[in-house]
Parts: C-alpha cells; sequence; structure tokens
C-alpha cells in the first residue's frame, strides 16, 4: 500500500483511526525558531508537527506511527551541532534542516552521511550533496534564478538591471539570471550593488538608473520585499518605469503585507495557493485544527514534502535505517509533495519540481507561469 | 558636476538619519560613557508599536507621538530594569547589559510576537522628488534634514541653557563631584533616557517610516549605523554625532557610486578602512572635546 497524501490531508483529527503501534519511523527537525531562520521554520515545524498528526491519525504509514522531534538550533552553529547529535542519538532515520548554509554546515559536520538531512525551506545549492545524505525540498537557486530568467524571456522583456550583493543567494541568484538571460538574447544593462537586508535607501542606485538611455525592462534581484518596495518608491519617485521580478525572499519576507508598494510584482517561490491545491488544504487544515493559519503556508507544505520524501523512501526499502532511507531518497521520483511532485536527478540533491512565478494583483498572488 | 551634486544631496540625505540615530547614543555616552547597543532596542519597540496601532487602522499622525513615547518610556525602563543596577560597576560590565538588553528584547518579540516581519504603511508622501537644477532632491530627505537640524539646536539648547541640561553636564564631568554638589543622580541619569528616548523616538518616526516593518532586529542596523556616526563625529559631543552621521553617509554614497563595478560589493569593507584610517590619525574623532564640553 502507497501514501496516499490527499487521504492525509483530508483527515480529521477528531475523528481518527485507532493509534498506530509498532517501531516508530523517527524523524528530527533541527529548526531555526530564532530571529534569523524563524521566518522559514516557525511555520514549517507548526506545519510538520500537524502533517505528522494527521499521518498518524489516519493509522500511520501502513500502521507504522511517525514521530516526530524537533530541536530548535537557535540562529547558532553550536547549538545545531548539539541539537544534530541528539537526534542522533534518540535513533532518527531523517532529519529535516534548517534554511541558511550557515547551520546547514554544521549540522552536516555531525551528521556526516549517518542519517539524510532534508533541508527544507534552503535554496542554497552547495547545501545538497547525495554523497552526504543531504537534499534540498525546495528547489534551488540556480533553479528559480534560471526560472526567472526564461520567464522574462518569455515575457519579451529584453534588457535588465539586477541589484545584487556578492555571495550566496544574493549575489548568486543575479548571476545566474544574467547568464540564462544574456544566453536567451537578452542584456542585463547594469548591477546595482546594495547592502542586503541593511539598506533601506537606494537613491544613489535610483539616480543612477535615471541617468540610463532607457530603463529596464525589468529589474531583477533577491532582495527582501521591504527593500524591495523601498526601491520602487524611489524608482518611482524620480520617474524610473520598469517592472520588479524577485525571489522567493520576497514572500518569505511579508511581500504581501507590503499593499500598494509591491502591487504588480513578479516573484519565483514554491507553491501556488489555488483553491483546493494541497497547499490551501493544508493550511486550511491546520487553521482549523489549531485556530490559527500558517505564517507561510508555503514553507508548511514543504516540511510536509520534507516528510513526504522519507515516508516513500520507508516504503520503499521498509526499513527505519538512516543509511538505507538516505540511498533510496536519493533514488525518489514522482514522489507526491505538498507543493509538488518531486524527483531527484541522478547524483543531484536539488529536487526536480515547479517553480511557481507569481503576480501580486490587487494585493493577492496570481499565477503567472509555472517554470518546469 | 550634476552627478557630484546628486551624490552629494543623496548622501547628506542618507547620513542625516545617521546623525538622528547618533545623536541619542552622543547623550547617554557624555553621562554615562556608555555605549548604548541596546539603543537599538527603543526602535525595535516603536516599529511594533507602529504596527499595533496600523492594525488598528490608525495613522501616522497618531504614531509619531505614539512613538515618541514608547520610545520614552522604553528608555526609561530599560534604565531601570537593566542599567540600574549597574551603574557604579565597571563600563565594560555597563556596555555587556546593553548587549544584554539588546537580546532580551530581541527574544521576546520573537517568542511574543513571531520571527517574521511584521509591515506597514509608509507615508504616501515618502518618495516623492523635486528636482531642482537636474538634481532630484527627495522630499523625505529635506524632512530629515531639516528635523535633524531642528533636534540639534534644540538639544543643544536643552543641554547649555537650562537646569537640566547643567546638571547633565555636571554629571558628566565628574559624577561623584555632581552628586556632592546636589545634583540627584537617578534624576540626571533617568532625565538622560528620557532625551535619549526622545531622540531615539524622532529617528525611530524617520527610519520607520522609510522600512515599513517590524521585526526583533528591527533596531540592529539604525543602531549599527548611529554608533559608527557618533565614533566618527567623537563620542559625546552632539554636533560631532551629526558630523558623524553626515560623514557616514557622504562616504556610504561616494563609494556605492565611484567604486568600479567589480568592487562595490566592498563598499561596506571600505566604509570600515575609512573609519580605521580616520581613527589612526584622530582617534578621538572628528570633533575633539574637552571633558567639560562633553555634552
Amino acid at each position: 500500500m502507497g501514501f496516499d497524501i490527499d487521504a492525509v490531508l483530508a483527515a480529521d483529527l477528531n475523528d481518527c483511526a485507532p493509534a498506530p503501534s509498532g517501531d516508530p519511523l523517527k524523524i528530527g527537525f533541527a529548526a531555526d525558531l530564532s530571529d534569523l531562520g524563524g521566518f522559514a521554520d516557525a511555520p514549517a515545524s507548526q506545519a510538520a508537527d500537524y502533517f505528522v498528526d494527521l499521518i498518524n491519525c489516519v493509522g500511520g504509514v501502513n500502521g507504522t506511527p511517525l514521530e516526530l522531534t524537533i530541536q530548535n538550533i537557535e540562529g547558532d552553529p553550536d547549538v545545531t551541532q548539539r541539537a544534530a547529535q541528539d537526534l542522533l542519538d534518540a535513533g532518527v532515520s531523517a532529519i529535516l534542516g534548517p534554511p541558511f548554509p550557515d547551520f546547514g554546515f554544521p549540522l552536516l559536520q555531525v551528521t556526516a552521511g549517518q542519517v539524510p538531512v532534508l533541508f527544507v525551506a534552503s535554496t542554497e545549492p552547495t547545501l545538497s550533496d547525495p554523497a552526504q545524505l543531504a537534499f534540498l525540498v525546495a528547489f534551488d537557486d540556480t533553479a528559480q534564478a534560471s526560472a526567472a530568467a526564461e520567464f522574462a524571456l518569455d515575457q519579451g522583456w529584453t534588457t535588465a538591471a539586477t541589484f545584487s550583493s556578492p555571495g550566496p543567494n544574493f549575489g548568486y541568484n543575479p548571476e545566474i539570471f544574467t547568464e540564462v538571460f544574456e544566453a536567451g538574447g537578452g542584456t542585463v544593462i547594469a548591477d546595482y550593488n546594495y547592502v542586503p537586508i541593511e539598506d533601506v535607501d537606494f537613491s544613489s542606485q535610483a539616480n543612477e538608473m535615471a541617468n540610463l538611455d532607457a530603463p529596464p525592462d525589468v529589474v531583477y534581484s533577491a532582495m527582501l520585499a521591504f527593500q524591495a518596495a523601498i526601491l520602487r518608491g524611489q524608482l518611482d519617485g524620480v520617474g524610473v518605469d520598469t517592472r520588479f521580478l524577485i525571489t522567493d525572499a520576497f514572500e518569505a519576507t511579508g511581500g504581501y503585507a507590503e499593499g500598494e508598494a509591491t502591487e504588480g510584482f513578479y516573484h519565483t517561490t514554491h507553491s501556488f495557493p489555488a483553491a483546493g491545491s494541497r497547499v490551501v488544504i493544508l493550511d486550511e487544515g491546520f487553521e482549523a485544527a489549531t485556530g490559527a493559519a500558517l505564517e507561510n503556508p508555503s514553507f508548511g507544505g514543504l516540511a510536509a514534502d520534507a516528510i513526504a520524501m522519507v515516508i516513500d523512501a520507508f516504503l520503499r526499502t521498509g526499513s527505519h535505517d538512516p543509511a538505507v532511507i538516505g540511498a533510496a531518497i536519493a533514488e525518489a521520483q514522482g514522489v507526491e509533495g505538498v507543493t509538488g511532485v518531486l524527483s531527484y536527478p541522478s547524483g543531484s540533491g536539488s529536487p526536480e519540481k515547479p517553480v511557481y512565478v507569481h503576480q501580486v494583483v490587487n494585493g493577492e498572488p496570481s499565477l503567472a507561469a509555472t517554470i518546469g | 558636476m550634476t552627478e557630484l551634486l546628486q551624490q552629494l544631496v543623496d548622501g547628506i540625505g542618507r547620513g542625516s538619519i545617521y546623525a538622528l540615530l547618533a545623536l541619542g547614543i552622543a547623550v547617554i555616552f557624555g553621562v554615562m560613557h556608555l555605549v548604548n547597543f541596546a539603543h537599538g532596542e527603543l526602535i525595535t519597540v516603536s516599529a511594533y508599536v507602529s504596527y499595533a496601532l496600523f492594525t488598528l487602522g490608525l495613522d501616522w499622525w497618531v504614531l509619531v507621538p505614539a512613538i515618541l513615547a514608547s520610545s520614552m518610556l522604553t528608555a526609561l525602563g530599560i534604565e531601570f530594569a537593566a542599567f540600574r543596577w549597574v551603574r557604579n560597576s565597571s563600563d565594560f560590565t555597563m556596555v555587556l547589559t546593553s548587549f544584554g538588553v539588546h537580546f532580551v528584547v530581541q527574544a521576546i518579540f520573537v517568542m511574543a510576537v513571531s520571527a517574521n516581519r511584521r509591515t506597514f504603511a509608509r507615508p504616501g508622501w515618502l518618495f516623492e522628488t523635486v528636482s531642482v537644477g537636474g538634481v532630484n532632491l527627495e522630499i523625505y530627505d529635506l524632512v530629515v534634514i531639516g528635523f535633524t537640524l531642528i533636534t540639534l539646536a534644540g538639544t543643544v539648547w536643552l543641554v547649555r541653557r537650562t537646569m537640566f541640561g547643567m546638571t547633565l553636564r555636571a554629571a558628566a564631568e565628574d559624577f561623584e563631584a555632581a552628586r556632592l554638589m546636589g545634583v540627584r543622580s537617578n534624576r540626571v541619569i533617568r532625565g538622560a533616557f528620557v532625551l535619549s528616548g526622545i531622540l531615539a523616538g524622532v529617528a525611530s518616526i524617520f527610519w520607520l517610516m522609510r522600512t515599513g516593518q517590524a521585526d526583533p532586529t528591527a533596531g540592529l542596523t539604525p543602531m549599527l549605523k548611529g554608533v559608527l556616526a557618533a565614533l566618527i563625529g567623537g563620542l559625546g559631543s552632539l554636533g560631532g554625532a551629526v558630523l558623524g552621521g553626515l560623514a557616514l553617509g557622504l562616504v556610504e554614497v561616494l563609494l556605492i557610486s565611484r567604486l568600479p563595478d567589480g568592487l562595490v560589493g566592498l563598499t561596506d569593507g571600505m566604509v570600515f578602512v575609512c573609519i580605521a584610517l580616520l581613527f589612526v590619525f584622530r582617534p578621538q574623532g572628528m570633533v575633539t572635546i574637552r571633558r567639560a564640553e562633553r555634552v
């Protein structure tokens, strides 16, 4: 018997099957609930907890109960390593990992390939390493920046400006976007530097852009939502009329709460909340069960995806052994998750899955494209 | 020429908000010889107050006095809950206490609210610009520059022309001697925190108008900018704080605009190199002050 994710999501926690018994399949979650990673891991851990309750409510995985242990790594590499060791000592078959590599790599140093680690919300390509049993659950930055460039070209946009900062994510996404956009015939006419998270004044960049012969068709960046909103306001102020295409950081950092300031923005993200979609069902079920909606349903969905990957590996192998489960995850194909269908290409720890491009229309997400 | 003028205008606009932030830090340093790393928490609290009032449907006309009040009360609360108990300890203990306050306030908001950012609307006029001779002037920058000058003048007047200011300066010069002369230590320290809270409140208003968001670390960046500006200007000097803020803003903008493309990513690092060079030649910062003039 397989794992029916739709049946699980439809379960009613007030009307459960008899509790499953036997040796539980143990999953750990080294969750960063601090001010650094809490934006992702707080909703992810809440959703993971709820999803495990739902699975046990329908009788577990073929009668095997699921057990989830959440350890708060507190945005601290040392605490992360202690949490990882605690989870190893507890005999978990897999660990869900935090969003940032600053804590992901310390975690991998401890797990050292003994147990599979699935990074729930990270898009950092270097974290994925099947040889170390390290996997991403979200698409990686290469995929999302490539999808963004592909989308921009599909729209007929021929010129772009990027805002970047050297390093992973804030620098890497614009770099890949530029490569793919220019390979497809587009031109990146300028790259402006900024300080991620900190900068609240883009007047010098805005004035430089105002002096260009023509404004770019689109501005691409991995900047946070509030920075993108300020940039847009300052560009509007100096008369630069352009479009904005942002990475998943837009939604993760409250892009929709910005109101008018981000109306019309495009951004890449992990799911689309269509009526009746699994993401919406998960979110609505969570709200019905707890009285509050998930702060970010996409991250909740990704946590459920990670658990679905572990269950798929368990069902294919019948083993609790972390090494066996890890090897099976590396070969996962067509796993039904909450945010989409996930597969790992041979030798890669980054999943093949759709990149959703949203546009903010009347303050709500509108699906502009699904790439991949 | 127009380009350089534009960059100077952008730099002064950026620096004015740093100057406002530095003023509050300079006041506390002047009296307690404390670089108060908890100064940013006044902005964090103000940010959450702003968010809460916005969710109640109130607008910036209500927010402005609310931010001033919350910042002042938070400053008093921090003085009462933390600094009062270590007042006679070493400078190092007080600095550690300020770090402690910073982390405690941050943790409280993570636990009690969320690590997620909360957003509120910015004023409609925020990004409007006027063009003068080909140079774009943001209305926001003009307002901030104006308020920085007014705030500096008001603070200088308060410190130099009032009895309260006299007690502040006396305490800054020699706290024990001032006490022997009848200055009440609790009152003067409380007064310094109230003043620094009001100054942080003024800075918060403009900072939050721009960012339009609250999160547990909302005060971190402005605090760091304020401390840097105060250090550059000469710790304890009000005029120095403003000069330091303006210098920091100008250097940032000139580096962003003038560094070659491949090196623009080094802007932050270059700012610190400039500060290090300044301290090699002027360890006291831009403004030299005699101890008796401090604050």
